[in-house]
């Protein structure tokens, strides 16, 4: 960002002046609430029939641009910005559109956004890029961040100062590829183990595991016994799998021993409780390379809780620990809205 | 551009048959160039101009490449592999592009236009000749952002793998953990070693 103090050299013609002429850059026309967008690409020869709608859009004067060696226009400046900024798994148009690019998501996947070098990034003069949160679950061809120049002409040194310095931070973005985890489940409650209440956690973890191409391979249902639980936990450690989900009892009644459970089957590494709402009695823990998520009860309830904030991360390899939970304490507090629009939202967007 | 009959014969040869496919391939290229406003896209600067994205690869390809002049080589001509009888033509410097599409229909019409001809394979190649544009095909405008990393022109990224250090072009790299990965190392591959 930043001022661009240095006036350019731009020949400046009226509307008439201008028929025959080639537009310096994309023409942006605004209809309040129905449309924004280039009416009149870079590279169009006004003609005398264009002259009506310009000056309707209020473009009476045009640039015309004749470049200096030193100078580069912001169309293909951006295509510079956009390949310095761009890791693997983002990609953009080979045609900028007013100036500026869209960077997206070439594959499904968790999208990580090296923050810090994005904000010093932002400190260059006559560049910006603003991204979505790092951290997002992410689809194929999403909208993840998106840059530009700011004046119509950027100096090349003022340029290669921005790209030099996202190319030494390479990559300020990527999509980290999510595993085709195999995961087992075991339903916990003596309700549901002895048929009094229908389960309902299988249909919701099956549901949010399957969109990011995980599998559940097998699923118990338990009542709340300590000893039962542990001995299951350890039979689907000797199998091929990769991340153990639990549901219910993580909570503090005497009922509650799913915890327990899970300490006594050997996991190494164990964090109980996290800073988000829903989601505060949710354990996580390692037991070489595999991972264990212990649901709270809230997920019946709840839309999203803190099992969206995880999965995602446990799916793209990432291990995370007693500090990554607590730092999602910034943005942990769900609002409950009437209409969820996760990822849409503030919550789990720790930054 | 030059005249139906002698594009196909044309693009007869470079195939190795004459075949109902091949007319289907020259006549929706033909269309798809028309409506994108080339009439030269074999010869400079509209070479340049136009990429061919096509959904099967089968006879009508090889059509659409001669006749239009894209290539995989070149970058011009893109493989999206639908099974569909199907190809979108896109004009670069317009951003106009329109799809066109095979119509099923158009086989049991054969028989309508070519009533002269009794051999099936034969009755339809000379039925898609005669055949109107709107019985033959199903057209419509589309938009295609094609990305800068799939635009035609000199290779403008590079990455290497962390794995077996292969040179990866045009960022086709994905982010498996914290490693930047060739496919074939990151979600395997579609041959199989042979071990001595």
């Amino acid at each position: 960002m930043g001022d661009n103090k240095i006036l350019l050299p731009f020949e400046t013609l009226t509307v008439d002046q201008a028929v025959g002429t080639p537009l310096a850059h994309d023409m942006t026309q605004i209809v309040p609430g129905k449309y924004k967008g280039p009416a009149f690409k870079k590279g169009h020869k006004i003609t005398s029939g264009d002259v009506c709608q310009l000056m309707r859009m209020g473009k009476n004067n045009f640039y015309v641009l004749d470049l200096a060696d030193d100078q580069v226009h912001e169309d293909d400046a951006v295509l510079e910005l956009a390949s310095a900024l761009s890791g693997p798994g983002v990609t953009f148009s080979g045609s900028p559109g007013e100036g500026k690019l869209e960077l997206n998501a070439a594959y499904p996947g968790l999208f990580k956004v090296n923050i810090q070098a994005l904000e010093e990034f932002n400190m260059f003069q006559d560049v910006m890029c603003a991204s979505i949160h790092t951290n997002t679950r992410v689809k194929q061809h999403q909208s993840l961040a998106a840059t530009r120049t700011i004046p119509l002409v950027i100096h090349k040194d003022t340029l290669d100062k921005a790209l030099d310095f996202a190319r030494q931070q390479y990559p300020v973005f990527s999509v980290k590829l999510f595993h085709p985890l195999k995961i087992r489940l075991i339903i916990t409650g003596e309700e549901v183990y002895k048929g009094l209440i229908k389960d309902q956690f299988q249909a919701i973890v099956e549901q949010k595991t399957t969109a990011l191409g995980a599998t559940v391979e097998e699923t118990v249902i338990l009542p709340d016994n300590r000893e039962m639980i542990s001995r299951q936990i350890r039979r689907y450690l000797e199998k091929d799998t990769d991340l153990i989900i639990t549901t219910g009892g993580m909570s503090v009644d005497p009922d509650d021993v799913t915890k327990d459970g899970i300490v006594d089957s050997g996991f190494q590494e164990i964090h109980y409780s996290a800073a988000v709402l829903p989601g505060a009695m949710f354990l996580l823990g390692y037991h070489k390379n595999t991972a264990i998520m212990g649901l709270p009860a809230c997920g019946l309830y709840h839309k999203t809780t803190i099992f969206d904030l995880i999965l995602p991360r446990l799916m793209a390899g990432e291990r995370p620990g007693a500090r990554d939970l607590a730092r999602l304490s910034h943005g942990g507090l769900c609002l409950n809205c009437k209409t969820c629009r996760f990822p849409a939202c503030s919550f789990g967007k720790a930054g | 551009m030059e005249e139906f009959e002698t594009l196909l014969k044309g693009s007869a040869n470079a195939h190795g048959h004459i075949c109902s496919g091949q007319v289907i391939g020259v006549r929706m290229a033909m269309e798809g160039c028309r409506l994108i406003g080339l009439d030269t896209p074999r010869e400079l600067p509209q070479i340049k101009k136009l990429i061919v994205y096509v959904e099967m690869d089968r006879c009508a390809t090889d059509a659409i490449s001669f006749v239009t002049g894209v290539r995989l080589g070149r970058r011009s001509l893109k493989f999206v592999d639908n099974g569909i009888m199907a190809a979108t033509f896109v004009n670069l410097e317009t951003g106009r592009a329109v799809r066109i599409v095979s119509t099923e229909s158009a086989r049991h019409l054969a028989k309508k236009y070519a009533p002269d001809i009794t051999d099936k394979r034969e009755q339809q190649l000379v039925a898609y000749k005669r055949m109107d544009l709107d019985a033959l095909f199903h057209i419509e405008a589309v938009r295609v952002d094609v990305n800068a990393s799939d635009m035609p022109g000199p290779t403008r990224f590079k990455a290497v793998c962390q794995k077996c250090g292969q040179v990866i072009r045009d960022k086709r790299e994905v982010m498996k953990n914290d490693q930047i990965l060739c496919r074939p190392c990151a979600l395997g591959t579609y041959y199989q070693p042979v071990t001595k």
